[in-house]
């Protein structure tokens, strides 16, 4: 028998294994918080801050990583909450190219989701002046890396060396200079990527699209 | 730019290329009928994850080369041969076949009078001569549906066993070892039990770049304490995870693994209960192996005997370990031998049946496992009931409604030949490519132009059709629905997502055209009524229908599909044939040992970005991107022995013939080892393969044979 935790989220009791996130423990009672870095596929890393929930100590916590403990009262959607991903998701957009390749394509860019869904239509802030717009690296025949729309979630570093293992994207610069890198930082279609395409196909932005659908405007898809 | 405004269309599918079986959804542009993107699905073999070939390899299917009117010969265009080989073949700067040095030798045709000529031909030769002066070579890369469909028409319709296809060039062998070892041709685990082998024997294959979504799952065990014992002859990447990589010398795999038997034998390191209670024959293993000491094999291997008795502890003190293998193991004239070798090495260390361990040959085309399983074998009715037994044959008659031959039919290979002496008049291809993929190409072009009447049904013009009196134009992957069965039995379905340009037709409706004008009606209301059918005929099938196996799949045998996935593990308490039957196999000579004239041992394959005779892949603007021509690869010491530079156009010759084909340095391949990809027309692995064949799978030895290399001055090549 594995050991248990009880707590409570949104005021809903649940017991969940120890070790358990809040998280995950959280989607079990069909509560969904907010995420940019955290995907059910991945390791969770919580570098983002998006899924931050209220525990009632003076910290908020990034629930993604955050174990349950016994006892906890979790608040996933109060106002402080909701203040700080505002917040999170303005910073954010400061230099964000919006609407972005994702966006203009498939319509699906999920930091321009959970913007609209809390209401941030502009940001106060701005990109600093004196750093140069971060460049496009258009020479992989398949994906375009539009590094300006980075948010550096690093799911794609996760996808391509822990889903596939081809171990090519990691990060590199630092402070306002940091972004994505393949191999040692050298233009993506210059690297040893194979092209398996998973980081683009988790990346929540629109800094790694398909080549193929640019110039597309995805206006509907159905399922059947 | 203004982007262009599309409606799209979400359509759940499986990827139409590799045997791991990726399920994906295609979001299609259904005003223009293209796919636009594609997106991994959380598929039993892949949750979600795709390789290059699945994401981006799906722009074939609008390429411009595609057939979309039948076809029929000119009456000028015979004597039949290769219309765009000989003069821009080996020496053109590559791509596939150009439809325009080919097309001015045929004319369009109504289907009806393109399936009246298909109809005459074939009745007309069958009978003046009987059934089995006709054959078919069906594909790995159709569904079971039309598989099923295809080897009914030859075997009721034309009155012939004379049905194969590409397995025979694959894991024929692997699958006779096998049948006979334990009676079942299909894999004892899913690949992705590898997750709770202890250690994992990888051995003859290269995952990472042929079963690429596969080898991921791998390299997740080999993070989470897999030990993989990696052996080959060429390295490959997976190595670069592996506990022990074991390079062996080319043809050397029978003395590699008898001398790890012997080291786990006289070590005690068997798993004597299992043999007692599940195995026949092991008396005869051990006293093979007697004479296969590490100490003794070392020098022919090329491995010290102290990594050989380390390899072997390895395995045999592991809890559970599991063994996967490729066609470095199947290809060879003694791929029989080899693959016996593991079933023996499994067998004796009590590695079958439990979760963890377990035989996997590992598939190579998305529906290899159900082609074979559909009955598209000579020997072999749908479910690998034999056609030399009575009992089946009265039930497929039944079924059938036809008297049908009690004798085995011809092989691929076998067919080839018979085509050359003139026992074989008439053929019908669909969706192979023999003339690239066979060995020795000269004998083959010889044998497709000899045939008094062929039809070949294609989504492309290939070097094939080039020698049809009628081409029918058929369907891509995308443009049908129907199942895939892939290496781990997993019974996928595929959905149409696009409609079949122009004129062309769904293959399983060609099908049963061809069968209406030769006398032998097969009528269905829908492709899922085939499934039934065929489902119905087989025990491992049974019970599974398109309704039941849904957007998931199951993997057979499925005795309750509605409430389980199927069994990711056989054979826990007993074989089909009861025990298993250890076949002892000793070390025998290449068919052609290199010499002073040919130093060098040939090896062929495939690359990440290709597929087989690249017919769907060069089509396919992002991997003809990355990957646009052919290379022969060679070590550098050699090279420099050769005076090749890395990019240098070399001459590579056998026996058989000669290609011209730029250098690759690396030193992934051995010394006195060199590899070619078979992919590329223009420089054409298979002009120089040896057809000699293992004498149980019939299988071509396509990765051993003597070549030499001589370096191209520049100026010689325009
Ligand atoms: S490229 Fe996309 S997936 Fe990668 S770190 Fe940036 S936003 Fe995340
Ligand atoms: S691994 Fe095989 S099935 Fe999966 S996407 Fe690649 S080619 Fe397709
Ligand atoms: S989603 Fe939890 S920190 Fe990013």
């Amino acid at each position: 028998m594995t050991d248990t935790v009880s707590l409570t989220i949104d005021d809903q009791a649940v017991e969940v294994p120890v070790g358990t996130t809040i998280w995950d423990a959280a989607r079990s009672l069909g509560i969904d918080i907010p995420v940019l870095c955290h995907s059910t596929r991945m390791r969770p890393v919580g570098v983002c801050r998006m899924c931050v929930v209220d525990t009632g100590v003076r910290n908020l916590q990034a629930s993604c990583v955050r174990p349950c403990e016994e006892g906890m009262a979790v608040y996933t959607d109060s106002e402080k909450v909701r203040r700080n991903r505002r917040m999170l998701l303005e910073l954010l957009l400061a230099d964000y190219p919006a609407p972005g390749n994702r966006e203009a394509t498939t319509g699906d860019d999920e930091l321009l989701a959970l913007a609209r869904d809390y209401g941030v239509e502009h940001s106060r802030f701005q990109a600093s002046a004196s750093a140069a717009p971060a460049p496009v690296d258009d020479s992989s025949p398949v994906i375009v890396v539009d590094h300006a729309a980075c948010i550096l979630c690093d799911r794609c570093i996760r996808g391509c060396d822990e889903l596939q293992h081809n171990d090519v994207m990691t990060r590199s610069g630092k402070g306002a200079a940091t972004h994505i890198a393949f191999d040692l930082d050298v233009p993506m279609g210059e690297s040893t990527c194979v092209a398996c395409g998973e980081c683009q196909a988790v990346c929540p932005t629109g800094a790694l699209t398909n080549r193929s659908l640019h110039g597309l405007h995805v206006l509907a898809e159905d399922r059947e | 730019m203004t982007a262009i405004d599309v409606k799209a269309r979400v359509v759940d599918s499986v990827c139409p290329y590799c045997g791991v079986g990726c399920a994906l959804s295609w979001v299609v542009d259904t005003e223009r009928n293209r796919i636009l993107e594609a997106r991994g699905r959380d598929g039993a073999a892949n949750e979600g994850r795709l390789c290059v070939k699945g994401r981006y390899g799906f722009d074939y299917t609008t390429h411009a080369h595609r057939l979309t009117k039948p076809l029929i010969r000119r009456e000028d265009a015979y004597p039949k041969g290769a219309l765009s080989w000989d003069d821009n073949g080996p020496r053109r700067p590559g791509g596939p076949v150009d439809p325009e040095t080919v097309l001015p030798h045929f004319r369009e045709a109504t289907w009806e009078e393109a399936l009246e000529r298909v109809g005459q031909g074939l009745r007309g030769i069958r009978d003046a001569h009987g059934g089995d002066a006709l054959a078919g070579f069906g594909s790995a890369k159709g569904s079971n549906e039309e598989a099923y469909l295809f080897q009914k028409l030859v075997r009721a319709g034309f009155g012939t066993n004379n049905v194969d296809h590409c397995t025979r060039l694959c894991h024929a062998s692997s699958v006779a070892a096998l049948l006979e070892g334990i009676g079942s041709g299909g894999v004892t685990n899913i690949v992705r039990d590898i997750e709770r082998a202890d250690v994992a024997l990888i051995t003859g294959c290269n995952p990472t770049e042929n079963h690429p979504v596969a080898a991921t799952f791998m390299k997740d065990a080999a993070a989470n304490g897999t030990e993989l014992l990696v052996v080959n002859t060429r390295r490959p990447r997976i190595a670069d995870y592996a506990a022990m990589y074991l390079e062996i010398r080319p043809g050397t795999d029978v003395a590699f693994y008898n001398a790890m038997m012997h080291v786990i034998i006289n070590e005690g390191l068997t798993d004597d209960a299992f043999i007692a209670a599940r195995t026949e024959n092991f008396e005869a293993i051990r006293e093979n192996v007697q004479e296969y000491s590490p100490e003794s094999v070392a020098e022919l291997v090329g491995v010290d005997a102290e990594r050989i008795t380390e390899a072997a502890r390895r395995f045999g003190r592991a809890n559970a370990a599991m063994l996967f293998w490729g066609m470095g193991i199947s290809q060879h004239t003694h791929g029989t031998d080899n693959a016996r070798c593991l079933i023996a090495l499994a067998m004796i260390t009590g590695n079958t049946g439990r979760p963890g361990t377990g035989l996997h040959p590992l598939r190579g085309q998305n529906n290899v496992q159900g082609a074979s399983d559909a009955g598209l074998i000579p020997m072999m009715y749908p479910d690998y009931q034999k056609v030399s037994d009575s009992g089946a044959r009265a039930r497929f008659e039944a079924l059938w409604g036809r008297s049908l031959s009690p004798e085995p039919g011809r092989t691929v290979t076998e067919i080839t030949d018979g085509a050359l002496d003139g026992t074989i008049r008439g053929m019908y291809i669909l969706g192979e490519n023999p003339f690239v993929s066979d060995p020795d190409v000269e004998k083959v072009r010889k044998a497709l132009g000899t045939l008094e009447f062929l039809v070949v049904q294609d989504i492309f013009l290939t070097e094939t059709a080039e020698f049809a009196d009628v081409i029918l134009p058929g369907s891509a992957f995308a443009e049908k629905t129907g199942t895939v069965t892939n290496t781990d039995r997993r019974v996928q379905v595929g959905r149409q997502a696009l409609q079949p340009p122009g004129e062309s037709r769904q293959d399983w409706q060609i099908i049963c055209d061809i069968a209406e004008r030769i006398g032998y009606p097969m009528r269905y209301p829908d492709v899922s009524a085939v499934f039934d059918e065929f489902a119905a005929a087989t025990g491992s099938y049974a019970g599974l229908s398109h309704e039941v196996l849904g957007d998931r799949g199951r993997w057979y045998p499925c005795p309750d599909p509605e409430h389980s996935e199927g069994e990711p593990i056989v054979f826990e308490e007993t074989f089909p044939r009861g025990r298993a039957l250890l076949v002892p196999a000793r070390q025998s000579p290449p068919v052609e040992a290199t010499d002073a004239a040919y130093p060098l041992v040939l090896n062929t394959g495939r690359v990440l970005e290709h597929w087989h005779t690249g017919t769907m892949t060069r089509r396919s603007a992002a991997l003809h991107g990355i990957s646009p021509e052919g290379f022969v690869e060679i070590h550098p010491d050699d090279a420099a022995a050769y005076g090749v530079a890395d990019g240098g156009w070399v001459e590579v010759t056998s026996r058989r013939g000669h290609i011209r084909i730029r250098a690759r340095l690396r030193d992934r391949v051995a010394r006195g080892s060199v590899f070619i990809p078979m992919h590329f027309r223009e420089a054409c692995a298979n002009v120089l393969t040896h057809p000699a064949v293992d004498p149980v799978g019939k299988i071509p030895a396509f990765k051993y044979c003597a070549v030499r290399l001589e370096p191209v001055v520049a100026e010689d090549r325009a």
